[in-house]
């Protein structure tokens, strides 16, 4: 909710005048703003931007923000359909975490382009299989894609 | 002899001072080969334990009345000569290289010369190649006497060498003594969840399970360009690990999903579970959840020479295009006399737009016993050692035991129950060549991926990717492991 301020200003004949200023903006109150701006952000800094607080950690789950993160520099831009098999398998922010995130860390120079996030999507899709076959996260699923010391 | 005397005493001081290293059964069980070496072998023992100086111990009586282990005459003499024969150079090699400072053998101080268990490696090695020789000529006494020297050589080493000695010692100790159990498909010893956390464990580790679905996969995926309906049938059901992979890419392919009709076989469960329903059942959740056409069929059966095509339910070709695929299954075949031939037969009934194929690059199908062992041995040294970078040990453990499995099956036993038969590629070649199918060249989409998947795996230093043919191989180093190959009927059939 935004505050309407009242000042008051000294006019030159010493007589004071009400004066509406401008409402004050807080970027809390406008959480779809605030997602086109997070949306814009890279992996480590929108990591840091969901430790902020509980109202911008509740936002960053916003599962859109981690589809563009995903998408970036991929080219050519992949067709809606993934939408539909990313977010039943998980949703793109827990692909993100499980794979791409360890995918870039294991190699930085990679380009990263429609190949790799489609071995990435199978990856994913393999991790899900293994969870509904086995039960519960099997300790060792997509273990290989995690350093031994992984400080990222 | 005096020499050999005092060498002897030495050996025993030292014995009784490593009493509770538990290396005093090399005090009892050792096996003197030549007399002639036992100077020389002596020096070894001393040199190895690195002895404090010795000086004026008691002689102790014991060590030459003892137990009929140093009785030479146990040893028969032609084994002894045979025996000496065994390691003309290398032994000889060591010989001068480690006797260089004992001159004189009255010294009673000896200056120390570290070995480095290096020795002890070429020891071994040789000691489970003069074992399987043995075993060969059915000289199961000096066999039985090498098996239990490769037990104490084993333990010297660290890491891989130390697993895949063991592994293979345990094997030839089955076969001289005659323990394997029925080594068929199915294991009764293990129960199906625990068979089934090896398998998985494996799959995670290293990367060639991995390696194989993806590679096989992709083939698949341009063999199905196009087509509407789809059919695959899995000679290699196992867990379907497979699957979730090929069918998420079908999801996503352009022109949308075909339906697609998935046929697995596999061996029965131990605990006759139907346990080909089960994994059915989670690929038809999996294929729900991202909304493409499922159909499943399970099939168990104890081997591939079982099944006929008309089981199959084939439907017109015109309406469904049909892949078979067969990942490390094939060479279980080649035990049965016609197996394969029967095999070949039914996939050409079905008339697939690919054969999938994966197995293991090596030849463990000679006739002959040794050449078998000798080229197993580097086979799974080369496996093991790749293992090592793995950076859970409880699932490089689980791989160990998955991997020797194979090796007390390929080692210790014969016939029918041998079915880890292995051939290389170009055996497999020949075999498809002869049989009316012509290669299907792998594409460089394949390649770039199983590049980009090795990449990613702990020591992906290690692994390469390599072409052959059109078939893809992963390389452990320079070592072939692994090789993916795709077939299709020639156009006369």
């Amino acid at each position: 909710m935004s505050k309407k301020r009242i000042g008051m200003v000294e006019k030159s004949n010493n007589k004071r005048q009400r004066v509406n200023l401008v409402p004050e903006f807080s970027i809390n109150d406008h959480h779809d703003v605030l997602v086109e701006i997070l949306r814009r952000l890279d992996g480590p800094s929108l990591c840091s931007a969901a430790c902020v607080c509980r109202l911008w950690s509740a936002v960053a789950r916003n599962d859109s923000i981690w589809e563009e993160l995903c998408f970036r520099q991929v080219s050519p831009r992949p067709s809606l359909s993934i939408r539909s098999v990313v977010s039943a398998l998980g949703g793109y922010r827990r692909l993100y975490f499980l794979c791409i995130r360890p995918f870039l860390a294991r190699l930085p120079k990679i380009l990263w382009s429609q190949d790799q996030l489609q071995l990435s999507l199978s990856l994913y899709c393999v991790h899900y299989y293994e969870r509904i076959y086995v039960g519960a996260a099997p300790p060792s699923s997509l273990m290989f894609l995690r350093m031994p010391v992984n400080v990222v | 002899m005096a020499e050999v005397a005092l060498k002897l005493e030495q050996l025993e001081t030292m014995m009784g001072n490593v009493q509770e290293d538990g290396l005093a059964h090399l005090a009892t069980d050792t096996v003197h080969y030549n007399p002639a070496e036992l100077y020389s072998w002596l020096d070894n023992m001393l040199t190895e334990l690195n002895p404090p100086a010795a000086s004026g111990s008691k002689v102790n009586n014991s060590f030459f009345t003892g137990g009929g282990e140093y009785d030479l005459k146990a040893i028969p003499g032609s084994a002894i000569c045979r025996r000496s024969n065994q390691f003309p150079v290398d032994s000889s090699n060591r010989v001068v290289g480690t006797t260089v400072t004992t001159t004189t053998a009255s010294e009673s101080t000896r200056p120390l010369i570290l070995v480095d268990s290096q020795d002890n490696g070429v020891r071994l090695v040789h000691a489970l190649m003069a074992c399987a020789e043995a075993v060969q000529s059915s000289n199961l006494t000096l066999a039985e006497a090498l098996v239990k020297q490769i037990g104490f050589l084993a333990v010297s080493q660290a890491g891989a060498m130390r697993k895949v000695a063991t592994y293979f010692a345990e094997a030839l100790a089955r076969r001289i003594y005659r323990l394997s159990p029925p080594q068929t498909q199915i294991d009764h010893s293990l129960s199906d969840t625990l068979q089934m956390h090896f398998y998985m464990h494996f799959y995670e580790t290293c990367p060639y399970l991995k390696f194989a679905h993806f590679t096989a996969n992709q083939a698949i995926l341009e063999a199905f360009e196009g087509k509407k309906r789809v059919h695959v049938i899995d000679f290699s059901m196992n867990q379907g690990l497979q699957w979730p992979a090929l069918m998420q890419a079908l999801a996503l392919r352009e022109g949308g999903p075909p339906s697609f009709r998935l046929t697995g076989i596999g061996p029965p469960a131990a605990d006759n579970s139907d346990h080909l329903h089960e994994v059915g059942c989670k690929l038809a959740q999996l294929a729900e959840a991202i909304h493409v056409e499922f159909e499943y069929r399970g099939f168990v059966a104890n081997s591939l020479a079982d099944l006929d095509a008309s089981m199959l339910e084939l439907r017109p070709s015109e309406t469904e295009a049909v892949a078979v695929n067969s990942v490390f299954e094939l060479h279980k075949l080649l035990g049965r006399p016609g197996g394969i031939e029967k095999v070949f037969g039914v996939v050409k009934q079905i008339k697939p737009v690919i054969f999938t194929v994966v197995e293991q690059e090596s030849n463990h199908n000679g006739p002959v016993f040794l050449d078998r062992f000798t080229e197993s041995l580097h086979y799974y040294s080369t496996l093991f050692d790749s293992l090592e970078g793995a950076p859970s040990s409880q699932d490089k453990v689980m791989s160990e035991v998955y991997l020797g499995k194979q090796i007390c099956n390929l080692v210790a036993c014969e016939g029918p129950d041998r079915v880890e038969r292995h051939e290389t590629l170009s055996q497999w070649s020949n075999r498809f060549g002869s049989s009316g199918f012509v290669p299907a060249h792998l594409g460089s989409n394949a390649f770039k991926q199983a590049s980009t998947l090795l990449a990613l795996f702990n020591r992906g230093e290690g692994y390469r990717v390599e072409e052959n043919n059109g078939c893809l191989m992963l390389s452990w180093h320079t070592r072939p492991l692994i090789t993916t190959s795709a077939w299709k009927l020639s156009a006369v059939h």
